[in-house]
């Protein structure tokens, strides 16, 4: 049956963990290392359950059987199971608690936290970073061994060492927009460039001619001082010429350098564009690189005079966030993850303020550009004029030395021939150095896109903010070696406890399939039509009807959410009310917003997947979802973020609500639970709702009757399949500039259907629908019209309580 | 002449409906008695035990298995 594993190939594609890796042999030799890495982990604990004795309900427990392992005489004072593999199990109800898992954030990365229970699990990475914040691995153990209700394994102490001992040996730094490996000890340095990934991307950019002479071992290991960054550079250049004679002098040289003393710094150049190649290589040889940024020595760069409004309220999360980020007065590259809504634009601009250097913040969209420069001029005394924004729109350069530039993803990695605006900033960007570099929303970020952007803008310190740091791809990974390891994520729970951002109540609405829609959802069928199918279900159709009259009756805002566009603009026309897609024009969709926003006619607006990140919308306080990208947990957790920056948070007994429609017996329910997976993991608990109660006895449902349902099938099945696809990809994320070739294409031609001439005249029981296509249009002016009438008249009696 | 036929009333979700009456088609109408409406079928008694494995085949082949907890 062709459909079916046309859906399954589709399914690995988007969910398993699909390794997509191309066959070229960079791509292997990662494969190859991230192999090896792993069985340093896994079959670490193997080899040692191997040595565990076993009983007779081993083969129930095969990722972990610790049943030998000795409880220690006041296990119930401890909170904490770490098993062989590294995977720890916290007891949230412990009275240590905090203080646990105070110290597990900086050693382990969350795996879930669910109300009782939190599972961590003990990473490389992760241990680095441990070690970057100051921790020892001795402390680790240490400390680890006291909260642990059993004896440590030897494995996990093992593993421990191993990769704590060799952290902070040799660091990669930015000198005059160049990239450099430094290192205390040249051995070190030797080590690594006798890697051949390594050597391979050494720059020849201080001497070409005699590198290419002698080009094999690490005969350039650069002696220079400790100086400051710009005096260090001048004194390598003269350094340079010295030790590069010729290769006989290589041995002798090198015991020269064994001799130096500790204080001198070692340094050799490497291809920028290379840099995350030899990040990588450098950790798979267990050598990882450090990146700080020591600002406050870097003379260099000029000052930027910012700094937090005292206004500015750094809540104890995000100053946890940045202390990680700011450890020993140096700025680390890293990534923060808090959820939606909880701030990650303040601690952005509080890692500005305390570089005080040259910052260039990255989003998705142009819309988010507009935001970010709101908020900066709302948080700190920064001089407006300082604030640069580089979008198709607008190209301005700041005119100081210092400044802040903000702009998107795709206007730095653009390929296509630019205006010359545009060519003449981002010259501008290429051309200096960058203190801090802030990456906004950095999990959409494709590897390959991202790489562009640290070749062409040298930055000193990469910050990446985002909630969701996970992707149905293995790709996540690559980030660490992009921007650098997670520094701290935020509990969602604990937040939403103590009013930073919403309580949600989620739940899942079960909506039976009616017997026609089924009939030809059985059928064989291409993807999307199957989909669309359980999409248009009208008992789901139905059910979204319910909801949103009842959150309406109860005052709430609610946000409506469909990936898919037929059925956005079928649902939202079909209800009267506003929809946002993607090629909705700009204009229009801030006056539909603003509505959403200000006037109380309007209460619920659709939106496609555009709405899924960075549209702030603090008033909506429920969300419905009638179709999803698949198994996507991003999409879903991104989607839960639109409300839970919620206004009305704080009110008592506040709960924003979140619905998730599913056709019962569908492929929907399968991606549905696998959707959930990320949220429940952060404590959340979904509930199941089969059946909404007083739904049958409202007279004004929709496609009540049969005919009306058949109407609707026919409607479905006559859409073409274009029509009926995900949303064009470049909506997703750059959805102005996406958007705008959408229309255009659109727009054009009539729309032709097959259909026979019997269906035509009627006798396949079609009818005709009169498709009121202007009256949306209609409805959204008039709406703009009412809109300022309302706000006048609101105006006069003073505000409303929302 | 009045032929009897021995029914068993089936009980079952709208959606398991469509999947016995498509395999009804598929093999000759030769399981369903009567259609009596959206929930409610009346199947041969003789036939009851082949519908229900192929239904269950069925299943087993269109639906994807709810991931079972614990899997990951």
């Amino acid at each position: 049956m062709p459909p079916k594993r046309k859906a399954q190939a589709d399914d690995t594609d988007d969910y398993e963990f699909a390794d997509e890796e191309t066959p070229s042999d960079k791509e292997t030799f990662k494969t190859f290392n991230r192999l090896k890495e792993e069985f340093d982990v896994v079959a670490m604990g193997k080899r040692a359950r191997a040595t565990h004795a076993r009983d007779p309900a081993s083969f129930l427990f095969k990722k972990c059987d610790q049943w030998d392992a000795a409880l220690k005489p006041d296990h119930n004072n401890r909170p904490l199971w770490v098993d062989d593999a590294g995977r720890i199990i916290l007891e949230s109800f412990s009275p240590i608690f905090d203080e646990a898992q105070d110290f597990l954030i900086n050693i382990a990365e969350p795996l879930s936290r669910v109300s009782r229970m939190h599972e961590y699990t003990l990473t490389a990475h992760s241990l680095f970073a441990a070690v970057s914040v100051g921790h020892s691995s001795q402390e680790i153990i240490d400390k680890l061994d006291r909260y642990s209700k059993t004896t440590l394994s030897p494995n996990v102490v093992a593993f421990i060492e191993k990769s704590t001992s060799s952290f902070g040996k040799a660091k990669i730094v930015l000198k005059k927009t160049l990239s450099y490996i430094e290192s205390d000890d040249p051995t070190i340095l030797q080590r690594l460039l006798q890697d051949p990934t390594i050597a391979e991307c050494r720059a020849d950019a201080t001497d070409g001619l005699i590198k290419e002479a002698a080009p094999k071992i690490g005969m350039m290991a650069i002696p220079g001082t400790k100086m400051a960054a710009g005096a260090n550079q001048l004194a390598q250049q003269a350094a340079a010429p010295e030790p590069q004679r010729s290769s006989d002098v290589i041995a002798s040289l090198r015991e020269d350098d064994d001799d130096e003393e500790v204080a001198q710094v070692h340094s050799f150049q490497i291809k920028s564009e290379e840099r995350e190649r030899v990040i990588k290589r450098c950790q798979d040889i267990s050598l990882p690189l450090t990146e700080e940024y020591d600002f406050n020595n870097d003379e260099v760069n000029a000052k930027l005079d910012i700094d937090l409004r005292p206004h500015a309220q750094i809540r104890y999360y995000q100053e946890k966030a940045l202390s990680k980020m700011f450890s020993n007065s140096r700025a680390r590259s890293g990534i923060i993850v808090l959820p939606c809504g909880a701030g990650k634009t303040l601690v952005g601009i509080t890692a500005a303020c305390g570089v005080k250097k040259s910052v260039i913040v990255l989003c998705t969209s142009a819309m988010s550009v507009v935001q970010w420069r709101a908020e900066f001029i709302k948080w700190s005394n920064i001089n407006p004029d300082d604030i640069a924004v580089f979008t198709s729109e607008s190209k301005t350069k700041f005119p100081r030395d210092a400044g802040i530039i903000i702009s998107t993803y795709t206007m730095i990695t653009a390929t296509r021939n630019r205006s010359y605006d545009s060519e003449k900033v981002m010259e501008f960007i290429r051309s200096r150095e960058w203190g801090l570099m802030i990456a906004d929303e950095v999990h959409v970020v494709p590897a390959d896109i991202f790489k562009k952007v640290t070749y062409s803008i040298a930055s000193h310190s990469k910050l990446g903010l985002t909630a969701t740091l996970l992707r149905e791809d293995d790709k996540i990974d690559d980030l660490n070696f992009l921007i650098g390891p997670k520094l701290y994520e935020a509990n969602w729970q604990e937040l939403s406890e103590q009013g930073h951002i919403a309580k949600v109540q989620c739940a899942e609405v079960w909506c039976q399939m009616t017997p026609e829609f089924y009939t030809e959802w059985l059928k064989p069928s291409s993807v999307q039509k199957r989909s669309l199918l359980s999409i248009m279900n009208p008992k789901k159709f139905q059910a979204c009807q319910f909801l949103i009259d009842y959150h309406e009756r109860r005052g709430d805002k609610i946000i409506v959410f469909s990936d898919n566009v037929y059925a956005l603009e079928k649902y939202a026309r079909k209800l009267n009310k506003a929809y946002i897609y993607g090629a909705t024009p700009q204009a229009e969709r801030l006056r539909i917003l603003e509505n959403f926003q200000h006037n109380e006619m309007v209460n619920t607006v659709f939106l496609s997947k555009i709405g899924d990140t960075s549209l702030d919308l603090p008033e909506a306080t429920c969300l419905i979802q009638i179709s999803s990208h698949y198994g996507s947990r991003r999409q879903e957790a991104q989607r839960l973020g639109r409300i839970l920056r919620a206004k009305r948070r704080n009110d008592e007994g506040f709960n924003a609500f979140f619905y998730s429609l599913v056709s019962k017996d569908t492929d929907e329910m399968f991606y549905s639970s696998k959707r959930q997976a990320f949220l429940v993991d952060q404590g959340y608990a979904f509930k199941v709702i089969t059946r909404l109660e007083g739904l049958e006895l409202r007279p004004d449902l929709a496609f009540s009757s049969p005919q009306d349902r058949r109407e609707l099938l026919m409607d479905v099945l006559l859409a073409k399949d274009e029509q009926l696809g995900e949303e064009r990809i470049e909506g997703d994320m750059f959805s102005s500039i996406g958007s705008r070739g959408g229309q255009a294409r659109r727009k054009k031609g009539a729309k032709r259907t097959a259909g026979t001439l019997s269906d035509l005249s009627g006798g396949q029981d079609m009818a005709y629908i009169e498709y009121n296509k202007s009256r949306n249009k209609d409805l959204t002016k008039r709406k703009g019209v009412k809109n300022d009438f309302l706000r006048k008249l609101n105006n006069k009696p003073g505000k409303k309580p929302s | 002449m009045v032929k009897a036929v021995k029914g068993t009333l089936v009980k079952c979700d709208a959606s398991i409906k469509a999947m016995l009456v498509d395999i009804d088609e598929k093999h000759g109408h030769d399981f369903i008695i009567e259609e009596l409406d959206e929930e409610h079928i009346l199947v041969k008694d003789t036939k009851i035990a082949e519908l229900k494995s192929r239904l269950q085949g069925m299943m087993k082949e269109r639906l994807k298995e709810p991931e079972s907890s614990g899997s990951e």
